[in-house]
């Protein structure tokens, strides 16, 4: 079953076309990895996907459900959560407060989940448990990190879209998030997975999704995948396409 | 002294009322609103139609007066705000200076410089007499309102969800969009009660000056300014403390510089008291540092 499709789906701003026709599927329970170089419109799709910048033509589809034209609030509603590009936690207010507009939506339909919901994603971020009374804007990166991340599965989402976790992360923090990401995918959320770090990115996607200038140029299940064309469609140099590979590598040996 | 006080806390709870709607503003949409003295303004004088000219009842009036503000805050966010929100907030601002010049010549024009009056049941009670200023009962309520809002509204948005969805709609508004909150509706209710909040200011300010001119509360609107920045600006207690900051010494001067003859004291000591006020809370993070700091110790 298909929880999201795109189908030819072309958006910009004002003069300027960003999307040429984006085609994409994305499987029950699967992360939809997309790559591609800065500019090349991965945030511009995530954002189009979201509902914060119209799509001018195509189609989106949400778990059988025509939203090309569904504002942006109904789409969280109808059980999409956001990790967007920089996290943009809420950075006035406490750790708590971030969680609880998190559950916006799910605290309108049924508040008193909201409680056990929360203690679940505490027990999954126990330093976030911890520093439930601090700033957001006052913790550290990977922190925050965890806090978008805690903020958007809060509403119990059935699909969410994460918009580059893994910048400015120390290795180690990527290495926790990397395993954040695969429990929350082993718990049966439907990701979409945009990432710089391809590495990164390889380690956790089962398709990959490859983006140039507003086109999905090639899609494939990451077993299928090889170094030429990521490094033909990303234009990843020698050193580069050497951990992209041997992250492909890893991988497909899981 | 009691005298002094009496007249302090009366024009502190006139300033505070303007200024926690200013401050409301200022928390949900970073924009400094300049127009609610002339909202008020015309609020009341569409309270003066019913009921001076038509004889209605003034709650009639006074309820028309709210509700016609809010609907017209609406508007001004749906008609022209809503538009310029991809600019800056200064325009923002700007736009409602505008707002403000034009209800005042819509005013002038229809009614030119007569006062009209605005007959307020509760001038009829008898006061409060402290040592021989009669502080009437609406001067009382105009200070309790204001305090329960400053201090009621601030409760509400940290403790509702729908509190914490307009401050973080000031923040980061794509972000909050991106949570499921509806943030042109947050944008709405905030214009609207903002407007609505001035028409109220301005019914209770009534009666103590006694009768409406186009652009009569302007002096005092430009007092809920200064001390919602005296407090802080992003703080709604702050507001009301800010407010009988400066109504207090506005009476203090007035009663112990009399003697100079000065016209105009009250800008004075209004203006006095913001430059104080912005002078330290630009200074004091650094002086905060420098008492911080190891004492160096030289050989
Ligand atoms: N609000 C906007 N107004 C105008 N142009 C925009 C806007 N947002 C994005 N663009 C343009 O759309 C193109 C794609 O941007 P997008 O943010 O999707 O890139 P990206 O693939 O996410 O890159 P990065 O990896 O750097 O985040 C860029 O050329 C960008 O300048
Ligand atoms: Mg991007």
């Amino acid at each position: 079953m298909t929880t999201l499709q795109l189908v030819e789906v072309t958006a910009g701003f004002g003069a300027v076309t960003v999307l040429h026709g984006i085609d994409l599927d994305v499987k029950d329970g699967e992360i939809a990895g997309v790559f591609g170089l800065n500019g090349a419109g991965k945030s511009v799709t995530m954002k189009t996907i979201a509902g914060i910048v119209p799509a001018r033509s195509g189609q989106i589809w949400f778990d059988g459900v025509d939203i090309t034209r569904l504002d942006a609030e109904s789409r969280v509603e109808m059980g999409m959560g956001h990790v967007p590009q920089g996290r943009q936690v809420f950075a006035n207010l406490t750790v708590e407060e971030n969680l609880r507009l998190g559950a916006y939506t799910l605290r309108r339909r049924d508040k008193s989940r909201y409680p056990a919901v929360l203690d679940s994603v505490y027990d999954r971020f126990p330093v976030l448990r911890e520093r439930r009374t601090q700033k957001a804007g006052t913790m550290s990166g990977g922190q925050q990190a965890s806090l978008a991340v805690a903020r958007a599965l809060v509403n119990e989402p059935r699909l969410i879209l994460v918009d580059e976790p893994s910048a400015g992360l120390s290795p180690k923090m990527q290495g926790d998030l990397r395993e954040v990401l695969q429990v929350v995918k082993d718990s049966g959320v439907t990701m979409v997975l945009v990432e710089q770090n391809v590495a990164f990115g390889l380690s956790l996607v089962d398709t990959a999704n490859l983006l140039q200038t507003g086109v999905v140029v090639h899609t494939a299940p990451v077993a299928e995948l090889d170094e030429d064309t990521l490094a033909t469609h990303l234009g990843i140099g020698r050193v580069l396409a050497g951990a992209t590979g041997s992250a492909l590598t890893a991988r497909k040996k899981r | 002294m009691l005298q002094v006080l009496a007249i302090g806390l009366i024009s502190a709870g006139i300033y505070a009322l303007f200024a926690v709607g200013i401050v409301l503003v200022y928390r949900g949409t970073k924009v400094l609103t300049f127009a609610g003295g002339e909202v008020g303004t015309a609020a009341l004088y569409v309270a003066a139609f019913l009921v001076t000219d038509h004889g209605m009842p003034w709650v009639v009036g006074a309820l028309a007066a709210v509700l016609i503000a809010a609907a017209a805050g609406l508007a001004f966010e749906a008609g022209l705000v809503r538009w310029s929100r991809e600019a800056d907030p200064v325009v923002t601002s700007i736009l409602t200076v505008a707002l403000s010049a034009t209800i005042f010549a819509t005013e002038f024009n229809l009614h030119g410089n007569n006062p009209t009056t605005l007959e307020t049941p509760v001038r009829i009670g008898s006061g409060l007499d402290v040592d021989g200023v009669i502080v009437s009962p609406i001067q009382i309520a105009a200070i309790v309102v204001a305090a329960l809002l400053g201090f009621g509204l601030q409760s509400f948005l940290r403790r509702t969800d729908f509190g914490l969805a307009i401050l973080a709609a000031a923040d980061d508004a794509p972000a909050t969009l991106l949570v499921g909150v509806r943030v042109s509706r947050i944008r709405l209710v905030l214009w609207a009660s903002s407007f609505g909040l001035a028409a109220v200011a301005a019914l209770l300010v009534e009666p103590t000056v006694g009768f409406i001119t186009p652009g009569y509360a302007s002096t005092l609107y430009l007092g809920g300014l200064a001390a919602a920045v005296i407090g802080g600006l992003d703080s709604l207690p702050g507001a009301v403390v800010g407010a009988t900051v400066l109504g207090l010494a506005q009476a203090f001067a007035d009663k112990y510089f009399k003697g100079l003859g000065l016209s105009g004291l009250s800008y004075v000591v209004t203006l006095t008291l913001l430059l104080v006020v912005l002078l330290v809370r630009s200074y004091a993070p650094e002086i905060r540092k420098r008492l911080a700091a190891p004492v160096e110790v030289t050989a």
